[in-house]
């Protein structure tokens, strides 16, 4: 099997793990609309959980497969999401002390989206200093 | 460092995929050691010396420049 073929593999595993994770996401957030059962509740709650751990998984092998370049731009990407997240969490923390911020705005399930775009924001900037 | 990897390919009118493959990584990374973007470990160094079948001295050069050297 030759690179190309192995990456566009693990891509496709991704897509679909990536899909499975934000179907399972969008059926918890749309059942707890509805459901006022606290069991009913945490269970969707925790339902895309393992399907986010099955795609970080995912992520981790096709990581471990690829090519020095790929891992390189996948740690630089860290290296700069890591500061970023810090710094995030940080800002946000001291406003909440400031201010107090509006949880309806500014609770757990805005900030982890967060997060992932600052892993994409630095992907995207090692992706453009090695093309 | 200086590459000569774009010379030596283009006597063997190897495109970046082709040398890609024979060596096991991909274009892009072939592409980033050719604009001097990426140092190649020292086995994908020992893999390319091979391929071309000279030394990895006639290959890679220390960049003259100091402040493109790594500390």
């Amino acid at each position: 099997m030759t690179t190309k073929t192995k990456t566009d593999l693990s891509g496709r595993i991704s897509t679909a793990m990536l899909l499975l994770w934000f179907f399972s996401y969008a059926l918890a957030r749309g059942i707890m609309e509805t459901a006022e059962a606290p069991a009913v509740r945490v269970f969707f709650a925790l339902l895309p959980i393992p399907f986010f751990i099955a795609l970080i998984v995912t992520v981790f092998r096709a990581i471990d497969r690829g090519d020095e370049l790929f891992r390189r731009i996948h740690l630089e990407a860290l290296a700069f999401a890591f500061p970023a997240t810090l710094t995030l969490i940080m800002v946000l923390g001291l406003l909440e002390l400031a201010v107090g911020l509006n949880p309806n705005d500014w609770s757990y399930r805005h900030v982890w989206p967060m997060c992932v775009m600052a892993y994409y924001g630095g992907w995207a900037l090692a992706m453009r200093k090695y093309k | 460092v200086k590459s000569r990897l774009k010379v030596l390919r283009a006597e063997k009118s190897w495109s970046q995929g082709d040398l890609a493959d024979r060596v096991g990584v991909s274009r892009q990374t072939i592409n980033a050691i050719e604009t001097e973007k990426y140092e190649p470990s020292l086995s994908l160094a020992f893999k390319l010396s091979a391929i071309f079948d000279c030394s990895i001295e006639s290959l890679f050069q220390p960049d003259p420049d100091p402040e493109h050297q790594n500390p």
